[in-house]
């Protein structure tokens, strides 16, 4: 079986992100980017599930330009086998994201795709419910647990109530969320054995699929400064300063 | 094309040539390199940026705990310059200078950890070992199996690496060391060493030798870990050695040849301090500029203050022309260059001092809190302070850079005489002689040497190349009139040796740094490279006026005055006015 896992590249979690002063975006000159946290522990899901002899082959995809090889190249370093960028100068929506990913698994039968539950930087969480639907396979998302079972896979998912524990059938798309593992760090040999490992190079073009989207961007404005906090006594503090805020 | 076995552009410039080629273009990573490093900087933070506590913990208990040096180990660190096909990395000087300096913004002691292990301990391996000596070691080197160490010093013997005192005997079929190795980086955690010995030669003489000692050889102990200002969390211990036979096969280089085999070590070795020393200097304006801008007095952030402005900008000028010389000497070195000393001893004295510098100014901003243990900069005060003194005191290493070039222009002289003896025996020769000799002595005092410019700059930057061609024709004629004026004596003239010493590094940081603004505007344009044209600005103006003021005291100073002074308190010991 092979194993498809989507990798996105964003600004890195530990980065003060600044927004550009007319609005159109946020400040990336200089800052360091990194592989989207969520998308880390689908990889690391799925190195596990090969290294435990129930896959053979772990493929690592992205969408962007060619600046989003450094993430597919860590990817790589973690021990993916191979990289496949399908190269677009366009920032793509989801829709257009699953789109091309679903031309990708039309190529290459993965018998399950992972993908982290929602990117870092925009939080749109659409990617894998959307290439389900256009694939017509069963989704399981927010798993924080996984376990596979020949043809159908045991997922337990974080939900709002608590933790709810489903079955689907393989192949199927999961997407993952932060307690199903701690990723691994890339050691500096991997990063040198990454080097030969393939990564094949494909226009979104020649996918056949479209950088549109349903959605338009406003602008993007920083949150408001949260104001400071004050330690309350007790109980009935609380109360009384809550009331005194007009929260209550 | 320069010969790569000969050239020097420094040893060429103290003659009035300046060699272009050799500095021009910026030496740049290839896309391919800069890729790697991405990755490699990016596992770096990933690995050390949880560690922030830890680290400040270890200064102040003054040792690194095994498991985490097992944790650099299993991450690769120290397998940073070994070709890939013995298990390493195989990075370029380049390439590892910039890694160090990814470990350096973290933490001084795992920089002097992962230095003193390729700068200098394994490197003579890697430089001068034979295939056997490469494949038995090697692998261990570069999992971190091994660890290594470089065993030069000894207490009568620092700067003088000439005077060390340890034997090695030559015996039936092996050699016997004896002697007491001080202050070495690593001592208690590696298990490879490169030790130095005073060898007994045929003749009689006693000439060093350089050899592989491993600690698992009989009579190798290590004294206790030393309480040190800075770098605390790194291992320094003495290494002993009592009657320990080393077999013949563990010889690194010739036997005779050792002093040269450490000099060779110390100068491929110097890229390794050099990045260390950027990486602390931009994480210093890290801290700075963050200090600056959320600390407030009188109402206002203290960032919005001329005085401070004055500091995080020299801060950033010192940055930007350290890493333009680190990088080019990592660049010659890399591009197959020999004659790189005196470019690396300026790299290394440079560096270290800017980074003094930038350690300093950060604690001022700090202020008080500066002056805390709770905050970084005091630790990083006290960790820089050390780069001045090892590999190479700045001291010594500004005479080194001095001597090397007068010594040239003195060979060029005594060519010279000697080829003058021929003039009257074959007037032809003689003539060709004579008038190249005439012709480049006018062009050192007219100034009008075509060789003396510098070809196709951008006009943005021509005030500043301009700089540079002058001072380099007073660097000439400098060297020229100091060696005629004290002949041999010049070893001795450590003042005025030390002002050539001054101009010379001067010259080589603006020469990077030209190269560098120049190729930054081929790439980026003018307007993308304004503000590092600003920095060329505000490095050539200082710089200029530092030349000026070292070529005037040359023979106007009052160094005699000075000496009288120093000679008088060394009598008497003490200060000798008090005011009750």
């Amino acid at each position: 079986m092979k194993i498809l896992v989507g990798i996105k590249r964003v600004v890195d979690y530990n980065v003060r992100i600044r927004v550009l002063s007319d609005g159109s975006g946020v400040d990336t000159d200089g800052v360091k980017m990194s592989v989207n946290p969520f998308d880390e522990i689908a990889l690391e899901e799925a190195l596990r599930i090969r290294d435990a002899g129930n896959a053979e082959e772990v493929i690592v995809v992205s969408a962007g330009g060619d600046e989003c090889q450094q993430q597919l190249r860590t990817g790589l370093a973690m021990g993916a086998d191979r990289a496949i960028q399908i190269q677009t100068s366009a920032d793509l929506q989801p829709l257009s994201t699953a789109r091309a990913f679903l031309k990708i698994i039309e190529r290459e039968d993965p018998g399950l795709v992972l993908l982290g539950k929602q990117a870092i930087d925009d939080d749109n969480s659409q990617t894998a419910q959307m290439l389900a639907a256009l694939w017509d396979r069963p989704q399981a998302t927010f798993a924080s647990k996984l376990e596979l079972d020949g043809q159908s896979a045991t997922v337990t998912r974080e939900v709002d109530a608590g933790l709810e524990t489903i079955e689907v059938d393989l192949p199927a798309v999961i997407s993952v969320d932060l307690r199903l593992n701690e990723p691994r760090f890339v050691k500096l040999p991997d990063i040198m054995k990454a080097k030969r490992k393939p990564l094949d190079v494909i226009p979104l073009e020649e996918l056949g699929v479209a950088a549109e989207g349903n959605l338009e961007v406003g602008h993007y404005a920083p949150p408001p400064q949260r104001e400071k906090g004050i330690m309350v006594e007790d109980a009935a503090q609380l109360v009384e300063e809550l009331k005194n805020r007009g929260l209550i | 094309m320069p010969d790569k076995e000969t050239t020097s552009f420094m040893r060429s410039l103290c003659m009035g040539q300046i060699e272009q080629e050799v500095l021009f273009p910026f030496p740049a990573l290839t896309a391919d390199q800069k890729e790697t490093l991405h990755e490699i900087a990016s596992a770096v933070d990933d690995l050390l940026v949880p560690r922030a506590e830890d680290f400040r913990h270890w200064d102040v208990a003054g040792e690194m705990p095994a498991d985490f040096i097992e944790e650099l180990s299993q991450f690769g660190l120290f397998g940073l310059i070994i070709p890939e096909a013995y298990g390493g990395m195989g990075l370029s000087n380049m390439s590892y200078s910039r890694t160090l300096q990814q470990v350096g913004r973290h933490d001084a002691s795992v920089a002097v950890t992962i230095g003193a292990h390729s700068s200098i301990g394994m490197r003579g391996l890697l430089l001068l070992g034979t295939e056997e000596q490469k494949q038995r070691y090697m692998p261990g080197l570069a999992t971190g199996e091994r660890i290594a160490a470089f065993c030069l010093t000894e207490a009568g013997a620092g700067s003088d690496a000439a005077a060390i005192k340890t034997t090695a005997e030559k015996q039936d079929d092996h050699w016997l060391l004896n002697g007491s190795k001080l202050w070495i980086t690593n001592g208690g955690i590696a298990n490879f060493f490169t030790v130095f010995a005073r060898t007994k030669q045929e003749d009689g003489s006693g000439k060093m030798t350089a050899f592989i000692v491993t600690s698992d050889m009989q009579g190798v102990s290590i004294g206790p870990h030393e309480d040190k200002m800075g770098l605390r969390a790194s291992s320094t211990t003495t290494v002993l050695l009592d009657n320990v036979k080393v077999p013949p096969e563990n010889v690194l280089g010739e036997p005779g040849k050792g002093f040269k085999v450490a000099m060779q070590i110390l100068n491929s070795g110097r890229t390794g301090l050099g990045g260390g020393s950027v990486g602390g200097m931009k994480h210093l304006i890290e801290l700075a500029t963050a200090q600056a801008n959320e600390r407030k007095t009188f109402g206002e952030p203290i960032s919005s203050y001329g005085l401070i402005k004055e500091k995080v900008g020299r801060m950033v000028v010192d940055c930007y022309t350290s890493e333009a010389v680190v990088t080019m000497v990592g660049g010659l070195i890399d591009a197959g260059y020999k004659e790189y000393a005196v470019e690396a001893a300026i790299s290394k004295v440079y560096a270290t001092e800017c980074l003094w510098r930038s350690a300093d100014e950060a604690l001022q901003i700090a202020g008080g809190n500066g002056y805390m243990r709770e905050y970084p900069y005091e630790r990083i005060v006290r960790d820089s302070r050390i780069n001045r003194i090892f590999e190479g005191t700045n001291e010594i290493l500004r005479l080194f850079i001095a001597l090397t070039a007068m010594n040239d222009v003195a060979c060029q002289l005594q060519e010279l005489a000697s080829t003058m003896k021929d003039v009257f025996n074959d007037p032809i020769k003689g003539f060709g002689v004579l008038s190249d000799y005439a012709r480049e002595h006018a062009t050192l005092r007219t100034g009008l040497g075509g060789s003396a410019k510098l070809q196709d700059l951008d006009e943005a930057i021509a005030p500043q190349a301009e700089t540079f061609e002058t001072e380099t024709r007073y660097l000439a004629q400098a060297a020229d009139r100091i060696l005629r004026k004290h002949g041999k004596n010049i070893i001795g003239k450590q003042f005025a040796t030390k002002r050539l010493a001054e101009i010379m590094i001067d010259l080589f940081v603006l020469a990077s740094t030209l190269s560098r603004v120049q190729t930054s505007i081929e790439c980026n344009g003018v307007e993308a490279a304004s503000r590092e044209i600003d920095i060329l600005r505000v490095f050539t103006r200082e710089a200029r006026a530092r030349m000026k003021q070292n070529f005037r005291r040359i023979d106007n100073n009052d160094d005699e005055l000075l000496k009288a002074l120093a000679d008088d308190a060394f009598e008497v010991e003490r200060f000798r006015w008090d005011t009750i």
